[in-house]
């Protein structure tokens, strides 16, 4: 079928759009740092430990038993005086106390999160396939992954704080994408002419989207890890005032950890499928074949994480420096083998 | 509050006791064995492992591989010398296949044996046995509730049983209190995954022992039969013999390639089909399908997959004394510069006086600018070949293997200064009554790849297994829950409710303790035989 060019153009335009609503976003949550009432800090960082949204419903509601003092005597383990209070509140109603700041960034960025998922559909409307079909595709559907899937994680932990670290990656990457490897819609070579592209190369997009959230996360961690370091070593004056927004260093921790164990199986997955597809188009479901031996780098790389996690004296700092070494090794798989070594997984499109 | 995190309640996968070190002359060859064992079985010997794994895949994926690209190897060594024969001295380009890679995925799966076996022990024993006694303040739990209920211990805790029972805990009860356990398939899910890691390797080494590869080059309008002299290549596993392939026969009856006319992809392909015929042992019925790229053709346990096409340019040749001596098509090989421009030659042994050679470019859609001869579309638009011609002697008979697609020159004489071209159907005389060649038209061909990997489904399987086992390591979280019930006020109770989760990746362990602790409350007052529920004493859990 015929790639439809007007339907091409359509998502090009929501596409800047994207770009420019990221933008915004970002100036907002660093206005909400610059000028945001100080002092009010994130649920995810008041509240200890485990605090989920869920939490807050399951906590709070007790239909079964309207006369008992029931909030008061089912502590949870967040501790008896901790109520969570913010996660009791209902999303919109944390966003709307939560300042102009971040009622702005919020708004911005669910646009640009809008905005961007329009441009990746109608892109794939217009050329008929699943719209990651080569690197310009890739980039910009992963950011979309990875704004869709940290959108929901700042909704749920109410961590406005971590978004323009996040949003802020987002910008960077999809910019430099526009502007260096656009690519316009166009067919596929016969190669990729499989349903396993859907099932492949999504996986493999979505994957790579939950580990750029948890490599900017794991950054932040190692923000504030030097920072806690220097003021315990009186380099540093206490107080912060970016520091004492985030979310503790325990709570940048689990998030990371979480993304991961959450990003690790869809990994796990798309390399299965992508196995599955290579035995169907290539002959054999293994061949080392560069991006292969990549993919399995990055796979060991985060089995590591996980393990390091596990053992004593590689928790924390040594255990982050291990997963963003994973993502360090999923870029190089995307930039540099994808791009510059030639393997059966040449299909980036980036010179031509 | 924190989330447990001691090495006895958060370890993921290996034994996380630290070996003891070797001391003292007592130390024999049997503790050296112990010590040994549990160093290389220790989460940081895994750890270290893992590293040395992805580290030892690096050169596998940015050097060229004997494997996966073998004219890279051969231009490694042409731009790098002195390099490339250290490199391959240590198994750099053949690193998947080189004892020092295979010794730290051995050690990696003895390691990881080591673990899991004793693990696996370890878990049937925890189903067998009960879990253990509450502890004696429940409330000092890292999740805890504490309320009263008007009625007695016991009859509190019989409600709890019945509760955590619909739950599926497994539980032990004593008079004051109640313990149970769940979640026994994250350990289960733990376990599975790293087996099925086993699984994949024993699978990959089957393919190795008792799999095959082959290559076929097949020109349209011809045949060949599945037999080790038929094929190009041959890579049999190690326990494959003659027999043990498929006795197939294809005959190629046409391919069809079609690309792209217009806009910024013009020339790229937009698909590959070939027409092919079989019978899959011989007297068998004739069969036809449509290989294509991501549609392999199975035949009894072997796949055959369309990998790559070219043109075979047909030329007849005849001598000086007007016999024909070579009338064939002769399948030539795209070069780098795109557009199907292919390069081959053709041998003529048997021409007299002296034998002929020609090296020679197909050119499916010829422009000559500036004199140039290049392809501008890769479909046969406006095919024509550039010769030339050489006479004398092809070493053919010199004892040493010659590639069908190089000329050796050495003992042949170029017969015309330039190149000759022909366009289909047009005949050049040779120089020097040596004859004259007629480029009569052109075929396609197909490059086949046969393969037959009884290890794939085993893969497949364990693949599947290793993610199950992940997922419900990853979703299942191992949690232990208490109820201590001691007589209160007015014959009623007060119940102290606690809980902790072992592990729990993916959080979510609060809000099943709080429902849980509101569900266990609710049933209790609902079981108070007044209807009343008394009062609660306001007694909140740290």
């Amino acid at each position: 079928m015929p790639v439809n060019v007007a339907l091409g153009h359509v998502s090009n335009d929501f596409m800047i759009a994207a770009l420019l609503l990221y933008s915004l976003a970002v100036l907002a949550f660093a206005g909400d740092f610059a000028f945001g009432r100080p002092g009010r800090t994130s649920a995810v960082a008041s509240a200890p430990a485990r605090t989920l949204a869920t939490v807050g419903a399951a906590g709070g509601a007790l239909p079964d038993d309207p006369g008992g003092p029931s909030q008061a005597s089912v502590a949870t383990g967040a501790g008896a005086g901790d109520k969570m209070p913010e996660l009791q509140v209902p999303v919109l109603r944390a966003i709307m106390a939560a300042g102009p700041w971040v009622r702005a960034a919020m708004a911005l960025s669910t646009a640009a999160v809008l905005s961007h998922a329009i441009a990746v559909t109608t892109r794939g409307l217009a050329v008929h396939r699943a719209p990651w079909g080569n690197m310009y595709e890739f980039v910009t559907a992963l950011t979309c992954f990875a704004a869709i899937f940290f959108l929901g994680v700042m909704v749920r932990y109410r961590a406005w704080a971590l978004g323009v670290f996040v949003m802020g990656s987002v910008v960077v990457i999809l910019g430099l994408a526009e502007t260096l490897i656009y690519t316009t819609a166009g067919q596929l070579v016969p190669a990729l002419q499989s349903y396993w592209l859907s099932i492949h190369v999504t996986a493999m997009t979505v994957s790579t989207g939950v580990f750029f959230v948890s490599a900017v996360l794991g950054v932040v961690y190692l923000m504030v890890d030097r920072y806690n370091r220097r003021v315990a070593a009186g380099k540093a004056v206490a107080g912060n005032g970016i520091v004492e927004r985030l979310p503790s260093i325990d709570q940048l921790d689990r998030l990371a950890y979480r993304t991961i164990v959450f990003g690790f199986p869809i990994w796990t997955f798309g390399v299965i499928a992508g196995a599955i597809w290579a035995d169907e188009a290539w002959g054999r479901y293994w061949g080392w074949d560069p991006v292969e031996t990549f993919a399995f780098i990055t796979w060991v790389v985060y089995a590591a994480f996980l393990h390091a996690r596990a053992t004593a004296g590689w928790r924390g700092r040594r255990a982050h420096y291990v997963q963003l070494l994973g993502f360090a090794t999923l870029a190089f798989n995307i930039l540099v083998v994808q791009v510059f070594i030639t393997g059966l997984h040449s299909y980036a499109g980036v010179s031509g | 509050m924190t989330e447990l995190r001691t090495p006895a309640t958060d370890q993921d996968a290996f034994s996380q006791e630290e070996p003891v070190s070797p001391a003292g002359p007592d130390f024999g060859l049997l503790d050296w064995l112990r010590w040994g064992w549990r160093q290389l079985t220790s989460m940081r010997i895994a750890l270290i492992l893992l590293f040395l794994l992805a580290l030892g895949s690096v050169p596998g994926s940015l050097l060229p591989q004997e494997g996966t690209s073998p004219a890279g190897v051969l231009q490694y060594y042409k731009s790098h010398p002195t390099l490339a024969p250290l490199l391959n001295h240590i198994g750099m380009f053949n690193v998947f296949g080189s004892p020092w890679f295979a010794a730290i995925y051995l050690l990696l799966f003895a390691s990881l044996v080591g673990c899991v076996v004793p693990r696996t022990f370890k878990l049937a024993g925890s189903a067998r046995t009960l879990p253990p006694r509450a502890p004696r303040n429940v409330s000092r739990l890292p999740h805890a509730a504490s309320y009263s209920v008007g009625l007695p211990p016991d009859v509190a805790l019989d409600v709890a049983t019945r509760v955590l029972g619909e739950h599926r805990f497994r539980m032990r009860r004593d008079e004051d209190w109640i313990s149970a356990e769940k979640g026994y398939l994250r350990e289960a899910g733990n376990l599975l995954f790293h087996l099925a890691l086993l699984g994949i390797l024993v699978s990959i080494a089957l393919g190795g022992l008792f799999g095959y590869k082959a290559d076929r080059l097949l020109v349209q309008g011809t045949s060949f039969a599945d037999t080790a002299s038929a094929l190009d290549e041959i890579y049999p596993g190690r326990l494959v013999t003659d027999a043990d392939l498929a006795p197939f026969t294809i005959t190629l009856n046409k391919f069809d390639a079609s690309y792209i006319t217009s806009g910024p992809q013009l020339g790229q392909p937009a698909s590959f089909n070939a027409y092919v015929s079989y019978t899959t042992s011989p007297g068998s019925p004739e069969r036809s399908d449509d290989i294509s790229v991501n549609h392999p053709l199975s035949i009894d346990g072997a796949k055959i997959y369309l990998i790559g096409h070219g043109y075979a340019p047909v030329f007849k040749v005849t001598d000086a004394s007007g016999k024909v001596v070579y009338d064939q098509a002769t399948p030539f090989l795209a070069g780098a510069t795109g557009n199907e421009l292919s390069e081959g030659v053709v041998k003529v042994p048997d021409a007299e006086p002296s034998q002929l050679g020609f090296s020679g470019v197909f050119v499916p859609t010829a422009v000559e600018p500036d004199g140039i001869l290049e392809s501008i579309f890769p479909a046969p638009n406006n095919p024509a070949v550039s010769l030339i011609a050489y006479d004398g002697n092809l070493g053919m008979n010199s004892g040493t293997a010659q590639s069908v697609y190089q000329l050796s020159t050495a003992g042949l004489k170029q017969l015309a200064s330039k190149p000759e071209l022909l366009l289909p159907g047009q005949t050049w005389k040779l120089p020097g009554n040596n004859g004259s060649i007629t480029f009569t038209g052109y075929q396609q061909w197909v490059s086949l790849t046969i393969t037959h990997d009884p290890g794939q489904l085993p893969a497949l399987v364990c693949g599947i297994a290793a993610l199950a086992g992940l997922l419900l390591s990853f979703m299942v979280r191992r949690r232990r829950v208490f109820v201590r019930a001691v007589s209160g006020n007015q014959g009623g109770s007060v119940v102290q409710f606690g809980g902790l989760a072992r592990t729990d990746a993916s959080g979510g362990f609060e809000a099943e303790f709080a429902e849980l602790a509101n569900e266990l409350r609710s049933a209790q007052r609902q079981a108070v035989p007044t209807q009343q529920a008394l009062q609660p004493r306001e007694d909140v859990g740290d």
